[in-house]
């Protein structure tokens, strides 16, 4: 895929003087700068810190007659406290912060594509395999907290014993490829229609994007849902106990 | 069946009249299905597939729906994960395309 750098990128090399060079085996040996190389990462960290700034403003301000931004945030809170609680039997409330982060580090790169200049940070593999991994590592480690370790492993073998051989490794490689879908889903969707976007723009810069421009708005919410919803499906798979 | 081999003719005629009217800079002849031609093809059919596959899916859920408004919620959260899920295999399409290029 080719590389495009975001134009902040290309405009803080400008303005910091930044040194460009070719980067061995990336965009044909184009001429870039750090910022240029790494611009997902730019961008990534950029909607991290706006969710944090956003979130540590509304966590400043509470208050028992809530403003718009406070509803607004407690309708999330809400909606992610009901979808964990829908698919997470028990005292599933202490995962709420680690499922909250994630959605919301998600949904702010996903819309950091409709503001100009920027490119979202989800529309590149490696920050969405990022992601991905941050949740594998976590519905492991909290299902082999709640299972006990050997409980853990041992329900992948499946509940007939002489089958196991057949099912481990089938369970194991099934385990595994679930970082390459729940990465490539978010990855494909977000660069898909900033790609397309991209061409819009390029035919006519004028009004021709603006539809594209909303749909990538309703699937980066319908994108960061299906991430979140993923995360906890597969969190309540791993710390369910079977009865 | 005669008129859809006639379309595929017609077809093939048209995409070995386009590769004859590219530039041909490159001295080695390439093959029709390599390159960015494929990853179109690939695409077009795995979108294909997927229309009609979240097509039934939408139809499912909206005769859910219509028979029990009150299922209304769970059923869209369900067909939602079942849409990405048929969606994903398009995009890992899409990612080869992207790759080919």
């Amino acid at each position: 895929m080719e590389h495009h750098a975001s134009l902040l990128a290309q405009w803080l090399t400008q303005v910091l003087h930044l040194s460009q060079h070719p980067w061995p085996g990336f965009a044909h040996g184009a001429a870039l700068s750090i910022l240029e190389r790494y611009d997902h990462l730019l961008n990534a960290a950029l909607a991290a810190l706006v969710a944090m700034l956003f979130t540590t403003l509304v966590r400043k301000n509470l208050s028992r007659i809530p403003g718009p931004l406070q509803q607004m945030f407690e309708g999330v809170v809400e909606w992610l406290k009901g979808m964990i609680n829908d698919n997470i039997a028990h005292h599933g409330e202490k995962y709420l912060p680690f499922i909250g982060t994630m959605a919301l580090f998600v949904f702010f790169n996903n819309l950091f594509g409709l503001l100009p200049a920027l490119s979202p940070g989800t529309s590149n593999w490696n920050v969405t395999l990022g992601a991905a991994l941050v949740v594998f590592g976590y519905y492991n480690f909290q299902g082999m907290k709640e299972q006990g370790v050997g409980k853990y492993w041992l329900h992948f073998a499946g509940p007939i014993w002489w089958l196991a051989p057949l099912m481990f490794p089938l369970e194991i490689l099934g385990l595994l490829s679930r970082i390459l879908s729940h990465s490539l889903r978010l990855f494909g969707n977000i660069a898909g229609e900033h790609v397309v976007a991209g061409i819009f723009f390029g035919l006519m810069p004028i009004l021709l994007p603006v539809p594209m421009m909303f749909l990538g708005l309703f699937f980066g919410l319908i994108q960061t849902f299906v991430f979140t919803m993923l995360a906890v499906i597969y969190l309540s798979g791993a710390v369910s106990h079977e009865h | 069946m005669k008129k859809f081999l006639t379309t595929a003719f017609l077809f093939t005629l048209a995409a070995v009249a386009f590769a004859q009217g590219a530039p041909a800079a490159a001295p080695v002849a390439k093959s029709l299905f390599e390159g960015q031609f494929t990853a179109h093809i690939a695409l077009a059919i795995a979108a294909a597939g997927c229309g009609l596959a979240q097509g039934k899916a939408v139809v499912a859920a909206c005769e859910g729906v219509a028979r029990n408004p009150q299922a209304a919620g769970n059923i869209r959260t369900t067909m939602i994960i079942g849409l990405a899920l048929i969606e994903a295999l398009v995009i890992y399409v899409l990612v080869a395309a992207f790759a080919i290029k």
